[in-house]
């Protein structure tokens, strides 16, 4: 066994126990603190396919951005809100529905070999993929080919910002 | 052991070695540089008595920074009643650590020939040559703001996890102060990124190899000056130190952040405080000053404007480049502790005030021409 391949083993379960503490912690900066771990060890995982601009840009988005400010919110915020303190919320039974549907269907996905066969994790390897990822190949193609796909993301997330405001309002309504 | 594996930890025993010392000389040099500044004699006490005599080696104060040292690491570790002993722990190594791996992607030197420097070792090394970084990434500059981000959350949830108001207090300011400055530094880079078309640190040290106009050395600091003051103010914030120290600031707050820490744990945040003056002047280095390029030394030895050329060896041009970066480095810290022995502190809205309303702005404009500059040139 490679160093290669026992670092991306490691990589793979710290990535998996992340996003189990994720689930299991109850305190919202442990949850942020699973979630961090969750993502470093992902883009661990892409460094050693050797795409290491995605590496980079998790590390840099997911980390140094998205969840900086999260923790930062949570330190704010502190802990007025005590629902943590319930092991349980009201949408266990949904939401344990949903995961083990979406667990079935990467279970069945993998098992058909699609997204992990040996021939596909070798190519991701070799280095004509790898260097398609080096910075400039991929910055032309992402702002050449994708850019449309990247403006409607953003689309996505002004819905996000309209909806976090509208629980925001709701929740004042409900207070007063 | 392969010989790239073998090069490769050479260069972090090289890199680690290097910041150490640069974080126990610097506590020396802020000590000494601020009695030179203020007219006084400055550490001088600690130290060295040779066995069985009567000679002290006192070497200036120097081991001032070894008494330190121990100090720290004999100290109790006290351990408050803390809110969240996770978060109380992890604190240190998230702020530590990301501070050390930026010089990963910094390059200290050229290119190293080890088959040219070690004859008995050329069979083994093949003639394979190998640039003077530990990680030749080409998406280095991104690296070094991606491990800056994680740094932040380690201040953030140090004073948090310390359940200590002044702590708390420290860690808001922090936060808010690092993620404002590391966006003025963001953008001032980019800049440099436009005239030097790419973001591999090592291609960027390379492109300053030149010269410009004939005899001015085409370091990133002619070409953008107005960036380079503007880089290394946002550089000396995200460094806490003062005039931007607002988040330890001890008259106000203790020592903010890491109030409730002791012994190592507390020494860990001062350790990586004064390498990343460290690690700013590197960056300083390699992105501004042409990094290990010293005017008009190429690979083969010396060319003056004019044609005259002195020959060096592979040996020498090594060693020449490692010591420049290493003297261009030091002089750099060693401004930057003349600034915090010179100015006094921000008062906190002015501290944020500066960031968003003056040096955001100047950036951007900065940005732009440097844009509009470019296209018009090419």
């Amino acid at each position: 066994m490679s160093l290669e391949t026992l670092l991306l083993y490691f990589f793979a379960a710290a990535a998996l126990a992340g996003g189990v503490l994720m689930l299991i912690a109850r305190h919202p900066m442990r949850v942020a603190l699973a979630l961090i771990s969750s993502m470093i060890s992902l883009a661990g995982i892409y460094a050693i396919l050797g795409v290491h601009v995605i590496a980079v840009f998790q590390v840099l988005i997911y980390v140094g951005a998205v969840m900086v400010f999260m923790v930062y919110v949570i330190m704010l915020l502190d802990v007025r809100d005590p629902a943590f303190l319930e092991r349980y919320g009201r949408a266990v039974v949904p939401s344990v529905a949903v995961a083990a549907v979406l667990s079935v269907a990467l279970g069945a996905a993998v098992s058909r070999g699609r997204i992990m066969s040996a021939d596909y994790l070798a190519g991701l390897h070799s280095n004509s993929m790898a260097a398609s990822f080096e910075v400039q190949p991929f910055s032309v193609e992402f702002l050449e080919r994708y850019w449309l796909h990247f403006e409607l993301t953003s689309v996505l997330l002004l819905a996000a910002v309209v909806a976090a405001i509208a629980v925001v309002k709701a929740g004042r309504r409900h207070d007063g | 052991m392969s010989p790239d594996f073998a090069i490769t930890l050479v260069y972090i025993g090289y890199a680690l070695a290097v910041l150490l010392t640069f974080g126990a000389i610097l506590t020396w040099v802020e000590r000494k540089q601020a009695a030179i500044m203020s007219d006084r004699i400055g550490a001088n006490r600690a130290y060295l008595r040779i066995p069985f005599t009567q000679v002290k080696l006192v070497w200036l104060g120097l081991f001032h920074g070894m008494a330190d040292g121990l100090k720290l690491l004999l100290k109790e570790d006290f351990k408050p009643v803390t809110y969240d002993k996770l978060g109380y722990a992890l604190g240190p190594w998230l702020a530590f650590t990301p501070v050390v791996l930026v010089f990963a992607v910094i390059p200290f030197g050229g290119t190293l020939d080890p088959g040219a420097l070690f004859p008995s070792l050329a069979d083994w090394f093949d003639g394979r040559t190998y640039p003077m970084q530990i990680a030749p990434l080409d998406a280095g500059l991104l690296v070094v703001f991606a491990f800056g981000g994680i740094a932040i959350i380690g201040a953030m949830l140090a004073g948090w996890s310390s359940s200590n108001k002044f702590s708390m207090l420290g860690a808001l300011r922090a936060g808010s102060q690092l993620i404002s400055y590391e966006l003025v530094m963001g953008l001032t880079v980019l800049g440099l990124i436009l005239i030097y078309g790419t973001v591999d640190l090592d291609a960027m040290v390379r492109h300053q190899s030149g010269t410009v106009l004939g005899f001015l050395p085409a370091w990133g600091i002619v070409y953008q000056p107005l960036a380079a003051i503007l880089f290394l103010t946002a550089g000396i914030a995200e460094n806490k130190r003062i005039p931007f120290d607002l988040p330890e600031a001890e008259s106000e707050l203790i020592s903010g952040y890491f109030t409730e820490y002791s012994a190592m744990k507390q020494g860990m945040f001062m350790l990586s405080e004064f390498i990343e003056i460290a690690i700013i002047a590197a960056l300083f280095t390699t992105l501004f000053l042409g990094g290990y390029n010293l005017p008009w030394l190429t690979d083969a030895g010396f060319v003056f404007p004019g044609g005259a050329t002195f020959e060096l060896g592979h040996g020498a041009v090594v060693a020449i480049q490692v010591v420049t970066f290493l003297a261009k480095v030091f002089l750099l810290c060693s401004f930057q502790i003349l600034i915090r022995w010179t100015l006094p502190r921000f008062r906190w809205d002015q501290l944020l005030g500066f960031a968003w309303k003056f040096l955001l702005p100047l950036s951007i404009a900065n940005l732009v021409v440097t844009a509009v500059a470019v296209w018009a040139l090419t």
